[in-house]
């Protein structure tokens, strides 16, 4: 049997790198999204509920002021993230549709429970800062 | 790739249609309907997410069986110890068990598999991450590696994720071989333990489709349990019979 290593395969890759940064472009690198902040400690979230727009993407900063790791956790937002003690953690939401969306923390999910609402009503807007890629 | 499926079919290329596409969502597209691969095994296994988590540690169980109109009765099976060793690498050790012809069921290849994730998650327009797998035969000096993307899209209450994969394989007792897979899983989030999906896998000359449904059942801190069922059922002239997939999957 004859092998594709015989066919052009340098077309192929070409073909596929260009394709591959083609995908990576794509980002919306340049996009400004909402700020919302959220701080853990002794195993509460605070604030508990919160309230964000409908049909945006937000960027939720989670400070976690305990000594122990945490991970937040969410179906219906559908969305894990560990928490590192004394660190913060960068969270991207939505777009959603209007209603409540229940979080937790794994660890200790009796007490840090929490709730984000989505609504269309118009909200007080946050600080609006650039996309970056912390963590 | 299990090898179990090692089939030969020697497919004419259509050059004029691979190099026509240069735009990012025809580079899918292409994997789908392509014939460049030669078949050489089976491309349905499971659908990756590009998700990895810091401190995650798993062990999982794959099997796979297909039943083709009486022609044959194949069962692999996977065992897999995986790990992270970074916030956004994951590795992954696997020891591939297949059935023999004699009904025997022997260690068949092992496997190294890296999961990159590239992006956060819903950072951008999609999350990005990429593979990449070294698989060697057991008994053979046959080898395999395979890289590839992996995409995921939420849709509301849906997610879309796609695996486009290049595959390179070589050894005393195969031809060497560029292949190309695809797979796509379409899945509804209704809950936690029971989320319905489509899957699709291209590639080799092999088309299949099928229902699929997975969850997770959630204990203490990061352990919790994974499990996924497929039945996919071949829809083109070269893709016959059903293939049955299970997975379980602890994470802890």
């Amino acid at each position: 049997m004859s092998s594709t290593l015989t066919r052009p395969k340098s077309l192929f890759k070409v073909q596929f790198i260009i394709s591959y940064i083609l995908l990576m472009a794509s980002y919306n690198v340049f996009a400004q999204r909402q700020e919302f902040s959220i701080t853990l400690k002794d195993h509460l979230f605070y604030p508990a509920e919160m309230t964000i727009p409908a049909n945006k993407k937000i960027k939720l900063i989670i400070d976690n002021q305990d000594d122990s790791v945490e991970e937040f956790d969410s179906f219906s937002l559908n969305r894990e993230k560990v928490l590192f003690p004394k660190q913060k953690a960068t969270i991207y939401i939505g777009p959603l549709s209007p209603g409540r969306y229940d979080f937790f923390g794994e660890y200790h999910p009796d007490s840090a429970r929490g709730v984000i609402i989505v609504s269309e009503a118009d909200l007080p807007i946050p600080a609006i800062k650039e996309v970056d890629n912390a963590n | 790739m299990f090898t179990f499926l090692r089939q030969r079919f020697l497919i004419d290329t259509d050059i004029s249609l691979i190099s026509s596409v240069l735009c990012s969502v025809l580079v899918f597209s292409n994997i789908v309907f392509s014939n460049i691969a030669l078949a050489d095994g089976i491309v349905v296994d499971k659908v990756y997410h590009p998700y990895v988590l810091p401190n995650e540690r798993e062990v999982e169980w794959r099997m796979l069986a297909q039943r083709e109109n009486g022609v044959s009765n194949d069962l692999a099976q996977r065992f897999a110890y995986g790990q992270s060793v970074a916030d956004n690498l994951m590795l992954e050790f696997y020891l591939i068990g297949e059935r023999d012809s004699n009904d025997n069921f022997t260690l068949s290849a092992y496997e190294i598999e890296a999961r990159w994730m590239m992006t956060e998650q819903g950072q951008y327009w999609a999350d990005w991450g990429m593979l990449f797998e070294v698989e060697k035969e057991h008994q053979e000096n046959n080898w395999e590696v395979t890289s590839g993307v992996i995409m995921e899209k939420e849709f509301g209450r849906t997610s879309l994720t796609l695996n486009a994969f290049l595959i390179y394989e070589w050894g005393d007792t195969i031809d060497d071989e560029m292949e190309t897979e695809f797979r796509l899983q379409y899945r509804f989030r209704h809950l936690e333990q029971f989320q319905p999906a489509i899957e699709v896998y291209s590639g080799e000359n092999y088309l299949g489709i099928g229902p699929a449904f997975m969850g997770v059942q959630r204990f203490s801190g990061q352990k919790q349990l994974k499990w996924e069922a497929a039945f996919i059922t071949g829809v083109n002239s070269e893709s016959q019979g059903h293939i049955l997939r299970l997975a379980i999957e602890y994470e802890f």
